[in-house]
């Protein structure tokens, strides 16, 4: 990359792994920082999951993942076996050359391999640290497994889902993973800019569970005056129509939501002369919330007779809130976000059998900080770039790493081929 | 330790929930934040119900109370000349504006980006809006869940595979989108502590929303699959939520050494899980409704925090579904200092959540601010920073300006 990115010269040692830490490190690459992907031929399990290209599990089928290309974007890989003592200090001659140093294994984890914040201060006293966890370094849970589903359990997001009067129900399988995530490029851009105006490092204590309460914050302080946040599914704690609707189709639905007087009168010169809008119970926001399931019934028959595509056309020609619900093949092919440049077909230039694929994009558009997909990093491609240029190992140590096995680039010899399927649920 | 912002000067010109809190994100980390609000009323967001203390009341909305923490509060009317010119006096000590109009209104009314520059070569200016500012959808109207319909979350995450689409709660995609807001802004920060230059970054929610189910355009161009919600509705060891004591439990069959049955079966006394019919995945979910009883049964003896201490202590992975008392007075929580009980004039000391992570060991919200009354630091910003006569700003309050 020739033009100079707003991380430039900002270099990562990231011990990731499964989605979060991954998902977090991505939008510092995107931004120009050498993320450097540390992997181990011991801990294979992201680069078996698929989806592979055409579902078929290629002779290189661990450079050609699906969720792995998209989540690893951007980064560099460099295959170190951490946990061999040789392997360790090659580790600790990085972190020398190195700004943040980031894991998502469990507490104790880093510890153990010589690599928790006090230790690595000591070999670079400005380095950031962060480590990306369920439930944090520090209280009774902390030693806790967890998946991103029991995340949200935990967090109290999946106690508030689920559809009107019916039982909780969880929220996602993977919603925290991209909260925490989120959180976690957030964090790191924060440790950055303290580090530019200070010089100092810090470290960081993220922990997922505390992502998603704050993502609850309004229904928290009702808590604790005794206020309760009831389940709603699609409907809203006082607006009405506010809901999904089917249209004409399977499984084709719109949404559509009324929040005042003006928006009600909208909505019915859109729906035109049914009789029933006129109805004055209807009339005001407290009798349409009264009313609110008759209500649903009534839009139901009526959106029922459209295309959704159309009908949201037609409802925001009207200024009514109003979106189609849309499936993956529905969006990369919508219009809006085709002109936006949402997508990005991205070649896969190193894994010339998975080819030219669509990628989702970044939710923001910087003119002078564009953030397209560049490449995504062969296993342990980056070995010879990494250990000689950052860390500044000699010809001959790096050929005794690779000797002894501790630098790899290709999976061990019995390495399980995955079977292939690897999909997943959102 | 230092709060990491507290250089950075915020002006937030929003009327939207994504805007407010993705303002709240850069003000929670110490940056001056100045909510400019429309004169009498005030923000939306303050007449959202329900009310801390019951009654209706501009300064208690749980919604505005929660996303605007540490933003301090004035009243403007930008549309009016002399609106304008205080707005723009302030414009030019500032770093970045938050707003949330819909696309072209900012220009229609002189403060477009272009305008802004010529006051502030270094501004930077984040959108936050529904569609983006590019687009034939451009001028829709939108909210969260037209976020998450239009973004493919409704369709493809929440909800059971036999029922209508639904939705997840609280303003998520609102949310996400701050989230990317923040950190987009962040990155131009760094162009403009550099070389000087400003941007203007344009967030879309609905495009939030697509990039959250990660899964979902990745499937669909690797195999063509189109992702769905539910699936996790008959699975008792993987999905479901059940009954403890004295609250919920969600299993997993995580940390039983591919030998689910045999350890669950050990772990909650129950031998009748060992049945060959549950030894397979295929056979757990045509039996589901049988095992279900039986893990059910079991499950109900216990309470939550105990069944989080025991599992842990034999390396299996459960989720406690914690109700929003049991989140609030989390034991694990607590020992994380992850709440900061901040403060209101009106509402009185509540906990609120902090960031999610603890800087040096520290939650960067203890002793911070919670969110301002309407026109509250008026007369500082007006007198003080701009130094404003009081009889003037007494004039401009008169003709309903500020």
């Amino acid at each position: 990359m020739a033009e100079k990115k707003i991380l430039d010269g900002v270099k990562v040692l990231s011990l990731e792994q499964v989605h979060v830490l991954p998902w977090g490190t991505a939008f510092l690459a995107d931004f120009g920082a050498e993320v450097i992907r540390v992997e181990s031929v011991d801990h294979f399990q992201d680069r078996k999951n698929g989806p592979f290209p055409d579902d078929k599990v290629g002779e290189e089928w661990w450079n050609e993942g699906g969720t792995f290309t998209y989540w690893n974007r951007n980064k560099e890989s460099l295959c170190l076996e951490v946990a061999h003592p040789k392997g360790k200090e090659t580790f600790y001659r990085l972190v020398e050359k190195c700004d943040i140093v980031t894991d998502n294994f469990r507490p104790g984890t880093m510890k153990r391999l010589g690599f928790d914040h006090e230790t690595l201060v000591q070999v670079n006293p400005k380095i950031i640290s962060l480590s990306c966890t369920a439930y944090g370094h520090t209280g009774a849970w902390k030693s806790a497994g967890s998946r991103a589903r029991t995340v949200d359990a935990s967090s109290g997001l999946s106690f508030l889902t689920g559809y009107e009067g019916g039982p909780s129900i969880r929220a996602s399988s993977n919603y925290m993973d991209h909260t925490g995530g989120n959180n976690v490029a957030y964090a790191l851009m924060l440790a950055l800019y303290h580090r530019k105006k200070t010089g100092q490092g810090m470290r960081v204590d993220l922990s997922m569970q505390e992502a998603g309460v704050q993502s609850i914050g309004p229904a928290l302080l009702e808590e604790q005056v005794g206020l309760s946040r009831p389940r709603l599914g699609c409907s809203h704690l006082w607006k009405a129509p506010h809901n999904v609707y089917p249209c004409k189709g399977e499984d084709r639905w719109i949404t559509l939501t009324v929040s005042d007087d003006t928006e009600w009168d909208n909505l019915k010169r859109a729906i035109g002369n049914d009789d029933w809008v006129h109805n004055p119970k209807f009339n005001s926001a407290t009798t349409r919330y009264e009313n609110r399931h008759e209500l649903d019934m009534l839009i139901s028959d009526w959106s029922v007779q459209w295309d959704n595509y159309d009908l949201m056309h037609h409802l925001q020609s009207h200024h009514v809130t109003s979106g189609a619900v849309l499936a993956a093949p529905d969006l990369v092919s919508d219009p809006h976000l085709e002109e936006r440049g949402y997508f990005q077909i991205f070649d896969n230039p190193l894994q010339p059998q998975v080819g030219p694929r669509k990628y989702a994009g970044r939710p923001f558009r910087i003119p002078g900080i564009p953030t397209p997909l560049f490449q995504s990093p062969n296993l342990g491609q980056h070995n010879i770039r990494a250990l000689k240029e950052i860390a500044g190992l000699t010809e001959d140590e790096i050929n005794d790493l690779t000797e002894e096995g501790i630098i790899n680039t290709r999976p061990k010899d019995d390495e399980e081929k995955p079977q292939g399927g690897g999909r997943w649920g959102g | 330790m230092p709060r990491i912002l507290e250089d950075v000067k915020v002006l937030e010109l929003t009327n939207s929930l994504a805007g407010a809190y993705c303002a709240k994100l850069l003000a929670d980390q110490g940056a001056d934040t100045i909510k400019i609000e429309p004169p009498g009323r005030g923000d939306n967001s303050r007449y959202e119900p329900p009310f801390i203390g019951g009654t209706p009341d501009r300064e208690r909305s749980s919604l505005f109370l929660a996303f605007n923490t540490n933003k301090r509060s004035i009243t403007l009317d930008i549309n009016s000349p002399e609106g304008k010119g205080l707005f723009l006096d302030l414009l030019k000590e500032s770093d970045i504006v938050i707003e949330s109009f819909p696309p072209g209104h900012l220009d229609g009314i002189g403060l477009g980006y272009d305008e802004l520059q010529k006051i502030n070569k270094k501004i930077i200016l984040t959108s936050v809006t529904h569609f983006g500012q590019t687009g034939p959808y451009k001028e829709f109207k939108g909210d969260d869940l037209t976020a998450q319909a239009m973004g493919g979350y409704l369709f493809a995450v929440t909800g059971l595979a036999d029922k209508p689409p639904m939705g997840t709660a609280l303003y998520q995609m609102d949310i996400t989108a701050a989230r990317n807001g923040a950190t987009a802004t962040l990155a131009a920060l760094f162009q403009q502590r550099d070389s000087g230059l400003g941007q203007h970054v344009d967030v879309s929610e609905v495009e939030a929303a697509i990039s959250t189910p990660g899964g979902l355009i990745q499937q669909y161009s690797f195999v063509g699959a189109v992702q769905r919600r539910g699936g996790g509705e008959h699975n008792v060891l993987d999905g479901m939520h059940l009954n403890t004591k004295d609250g919920e439990v969600t299993l997993t069959t995580a940390g039983t050494g591919g030998r689910p049955m045999e350890t669950w079966a050990e772990f909650l006394g129950e031998s009748r899980l060992l049945d060959p019919k549950f030894s397979s995945r295929q056979g757990r979910s045509q039996n589901w409704e049988e095992l279900h009883k039986l893990v059910q049964d079991k499950l109900i003896e216990w309470n939550n925090l105990d069944l989080m201490e025991a599992t842990t202590a034999k390396g299996l992975v459960i989720g406690l579904v914690q109700n929003l008392s049991q989140v609030i007075n989390s034991p694990h929580l607590d020992g994380r200092q992850c709440f900061a009980e901040l403060n209101h004039g009106e509402v009185g000391t509540l906990k609120y959540p902090g960031p999610g992570f603890l800087l040096d060991g520290e939650n960067p919200m203890r002793g911070t601010s919670a969110a301002p009354l309407l026109g509250e630091h008026n007369e500082s910003i007006f007198c003080d920073r701009l130094k404003l006569p009081k009889d003037q700003l007494e004039q401009l309050k008169t003709a309903g300006i500020v």
